[in-house]
């Protein structure tokens, strides 16, 4: 965790390696309280949808490695009840991808109760190409 | 979870601002274990990613026979769900618009649980014309 006094505009925050697989798609999905068939889990539905000949990982799973970069640059204590996390997907991701979320402190403003840090985040599959971008916040005493 | 009939969605006439209802569900370990597992994190304190409340709250209401892309997400986090509680999400359609020629809406829910503890917002950008994705990413398809 980075104290306040710590964090510098351009650090690199911990990163995370993830590698999907149709177990932990499926897992992921497993979480849910509906029994719903979609292009996470049905194969067939996303090939009538998409034309892809594979189901995709959901985008909020790339949201969860983020928190957890964020997470453990911040500390527990502040990511989970001020961290937040915005990024916009630009390909797909499915079984076999490797997904590493990177990212860098991009700047900080005093509001009430503390200073909102601002930290630009990439995710980029094993071939280097990026799959999603955006920003996370949270805010330090 | 109630047994209501689905509304065929059609995109025309969703409206910004339109409620997607609420409903309750209690947070299992279960649940916990089989994201923290899925996500490879075993301190992941959010197992209602998995949940996508949001989503969960559009089906509840839509049969949607289009399908969608996820073309991005938004979430902020307030307090992590503690398992056993019950949990309340409220959805609702927070916009709509066009972005070259292609249909998006945004779906939002916030979440808390039965003490009123606020959890979690999540929104997600939805693309109303997934096939125009998988033409992008198979360009050799038409």
């Amino acid at each position: 965790m980075a104290p306040r006094t710590e964090i510098k505009p351009d650090q690199t925050i911990p990163s995370v390696t993830k590698s999907i697989t149709e177990g932990s798609i499926l897992g992921f999905e497993s979480t849910g309280i509906l029994d719903r068939e979609n292009i996470h889990n049905n194969p067939e539905l996303a090939a009538k949808r998409l034309g892809t000949t594979y189901t995709l990982a959901s985008g909020r799973m790339s949201i969860t490695f983020a928190s957890e970069c964020l997470r453990k640059f911040f500390g527990a204590a502040v990511f989970n009840h001020t961290g937040t996390v915005n990024l916009k997907f630009l390909r797909p991701v499915k079984a076999g991808d490797t997904i590493t979320v990177t990212g860098t402190v991009s700047g900080s403003v005093e509001i009430e109760g503390g200073t909102r840090v601002s930290v630009n985040l990439f995710c980029d599959n094993q071939d280097g190409n990026r799959t999603a971008v955006g920003t996370g916040t949270a805010v330090v005493n | 979870m109630p047994d209501k009939e689905l509304k065929l969605f059609d995109y025309d006439k969703a409206e910004i601002g339109e409620e997607l209802g609420s409903y309750e569900y209690t947070l299992t370990q279960e649940m916990v274990d089989a994201f923290r597992t899925s996500v490879d994190d075993p301190d992941a304190q959010f197992p209602t990613l998995g949940v996508k409340h949001d989503a969960t709250a559009f089906a509840m209401v839509y049969d949607d026979q289009i399908g969608t892309v996820n073309a991005g997400n938004e979430v902020a986090f307030f307090n992590p769900p503690i398992v056993g509680k019950k949990i309340t999400v409220h959805g609702r359609i927070a916009d709509k618009y066009l972005r070259r020629d292609k249909p998006y809406i945004v779906i939002e829910a916030t979440a808390t649980d039965e003490d009123g503890r606020l959890l979690e917002k999540l929104s997600t950008y939805q693309l109303k014309k997934p096939d125009e994705l998988g033409k992008k990413w198979h360009p050799e398809q038409k």
